[in-house]
């Protein structure tokens, strides 16, 4: 090749280098368009049908029982009011009299005062699958089955494909693995699906005792002399069988963050052994437990970001005491949640905190009462619409209560999910998919 | 008969010898027929036991992997994974609660590694020795194609497979067999 027309070629490639797309790890071409406005998001879905008037109404038995006109607020972590002074039933202790005591940092100082709340917002659902679609989805579409994945994307996939972030740091923690919560951690669309999914656990089965039994005693194999091989066996295997056509998605984990994943459950299984899971003060319910099991997902892989499910309020079709204190129990839980935040030193001033309820519950009551002779709430009327969402962060304006008001609510659920792509960056990709429901945007817009 | 013991001997009717000596024939000839009868269906069922030889029936190999196009269930997956390893059913609880453990768990290759790295940390795995496996690994091979895959390596497989074998000495034959076992085939039935 003559010297001229050796320059002129690498001049060229050079050039090309330049403007060229560069190939993230995700597959995708492009960074994403927006700048992020926190490294880290963490989203409570504070699921289960909480109803307006016990939660940001700060009512307690005043609207949902006849004659206890006794008001307050029951979330006091979360939510700026005083508590209740009679008639507690949803504390520790017999008869749940006892209210759990603020935790520490928040004293004077409720998640509400070091963010925003938008107290009157809508949801896109009034049944449990429904909402939590319409969180992670940004819709709800009516042909969604329940016993389904997501028809369209979920922030999930969204994040993976649009952000670049790889499978360990986009985490979905679920309070179980009933009510197709399992089936929530990627859709079923085909140009997202499992390859851009979510790792899931529902750490209160995976970490309990039949869990240990079956997989708390895993073998260690030696990275490079042992499961190298062992890998590369494996793919030969799958290269043979794939000329059939029969290959299988994965989730997308790479092997290094597969022995993170396997890691990390071996050292759960230690943890539950010796008692020294990070644990709320208090944790006698499965909330409380999943919340415990999030905040080590959080300190272990500190991802970009993580959907936490509650749903224990849930028991309110039947049992309102219980509603009452799986509430309050649920407010302790995202307290808690926060104070791991701020006390994980990657994640300390760095990570938004976006709570909301999939759906509300009943204006009026059904007619089972419970061992207080209370009655109890379904969900499918208008008041079971009614929702609200609480924000803290970098970013997020302090102390500050939006607008909206029943008839004229300001927000609706799925404006959640756009936050989040906001926030990392991705909104304007995830607005361009065209799956979201109309009108959904940022609450960040909503100010 | 009381009454006959009691009765005065001047009113004890006579006995007719003969008829007695007719019912006493009869009885005789009958309770001789009821034991022929008996002995004969005594010795008609004292047979022989016959010798029962217990096996398995002859396990139907695929052709080859085309055949396969259903996904195991986890259910399945890890019953036919426990038989695989330890050669004995594994307990129906036990599957219950790993399928729950499968659910709880997103990304299932994990789960699966999870499983089968508990599998091998306990007693009674069937797992050849590494000698054995090194002594014919041809047969070695076979067998693992045979117990995983049902069905036999083709000629490809077996050269690649037996090559990858020799030139790594760290592969034993419990790797072999979780290689096998999370295999994308492994998955299919």
């Amino acid at each position: 090749m003559k010297r001229r027309e050796f320059i002129k070629k690498t001049a060229l490639t050079a050039a090309a280098s330049a403007i060229a797309p560069y190939i993230l790890p995700s597959g995708r071409l492009f960074g994403s368009s927006g700048s992020r406005s926190a490294e880290h998001v963490v989203l409570v879905m504070f699921a289960g049908g909480v109803r307006h008037q016990e939660s940001v109404g700060m009512r307690y038995l005043d609207d949902a029982q006849i004659a206890q006109p006794y008001p307050g607020n029951i979330m006091y972590n979360m939510l700026t009011g005083d508590a209740p002074t009679l008639k507690i039933v949803y504390g520790t202790g017999q008869g749940g009299i006892n209210p759990i005591p603020t935790l520490n940092s928040f004293v004077g100082n409720s998640l509400q005062a070091q963010g925003t709340l938008f107290p009157e917002m809508r949801s896109l659902s009034a049944g449990h699958f429904g909402g939590l679609n319409s969180i992670i989805q940004g819709a709800d579409v009516g042909s969604q089955g329940l016993k389904q994945r997501p028809l369209n994307p979920t922030i999930f996939e969204y994040l993976r494909r649009h952000g670049g972030y790889k499978a360990t740091d986009v985490w979905f923690v679920g309070n179980g693995i009933d009510g197709s919560v399992p089936l929530l951690n990627y859709s079923g669309n085909p140009d997202y699906g499992i390859k851009y999914g979510a790792n899931f656990l529902a750490p209160n089965i995976t970490f309990n005792e039949q869990g240990f039994d079956h997989l708390g005693n895993a073998k260690i194999y030696h990275p490079e002399n042992e499961l190298t091989p062992m890998y590369k066996l494996k793919a030969f295997l799958d290269n043979s069988f794939a000329q059939y056509g029969s290959a299988l998605d994965a989730l997308g984990n790479t092997p290094e963050e597969k022995q993170e994943i396997k890691t990390f459950m071996k050292l759960m299984y230690e943890k539950v052994q010796n008692g020294s899971v990070n644990l709320p003060p208090v944790a006698d319910n499965g909330d409380l437990y999943t919340v415990g099991f999030a905040s080590e997902v959080l300190e272990y892989f500190q991802p970009a970001f993580m959907c936490v499910n509650l749903n224990a309020v849930d028991v309110c079709h039947s049992n309102f005491t219980g509603y009452v204190q799986a509430l309050h129990r649920a407010d302790h839980a995202v307290g808690h949640l926060w104070n791991k935040i701020q006390n994980t030193p990657a994640m300390a001033g760095n990570t938004t905190i976006i709570c909301i309820p999939e759906c509300g519950r009943n204006d009026e009551p059904n007619s089972i009462l419970d061992q207080n002779d209370w009655l109890s709430y379904d969900h499918s009327d208008d008041n079971a619409y009614r929702i609200w969402s609480l924000m803290a962060g970098p970013n997020v304006p302090v102390n500050t209560i939006a607008g909206g008001t029943i008839s004229n609510p300001l927000g609706k659920v799925s404006d959640a999910m756009m936050t989040v792509a906001d926030i990392l960056g991705i909104k304007n990709e995830v607005q361009a998919a065209g799956f979201v429901e109309g009108g959904t945007q940022s609450l960040f817009n909503l100010l | 008969m009381q009454d006959l013991i009691n009765q005065p001997d001047s009113q004890l009717q006579p006995i007719n010898i003969a008829e007695d000596k007719n019912r006493t024939n009869i009885r005789s000839v009958t309770a001789s027929l009821v034991a022929i009868s008996a002995v004969s269906a005594l010795l008609s069922s004292c047979k022989k036991d016959e010798e029962v030889l217990f096996e398995l029936n002859n396990l139907e190999l695929y052709p080859s992997a085309a055949d396969k196009t259903k996904l195991k269930s986890n259910q399945q997956f890890v019953s036919i994974l426990y038989t695989n390893l330890f050669q004995s059913a594994i307990p129906g609880s036990d599957v219950f609660e790993l399928d729950a453990l499968f659910k709880s768990i997103g990304d299932q290759d994990v789960a699966k590694e999870v499983l089968i790295s508990n599998f091998f940390n306990q007693q009674g795995v069937n797992l050849p020795a590494t000698e054995e496996m090194n002594a014919d690994i041809d047969v070695f091979i076979n067998e693992a194609y045979k117990r995983f895959f049902v069905r036999e390596p083709n000629v490809a497989e077996l050269t690649w497979v037996k090559n990858f074998i020799q030139n790594n000495p760290y592969m034993t034959p419990e790797l072999v067999f979780f290689s096998f076992a999370l295999a994308n085939e492994y998955q299919y039935y």
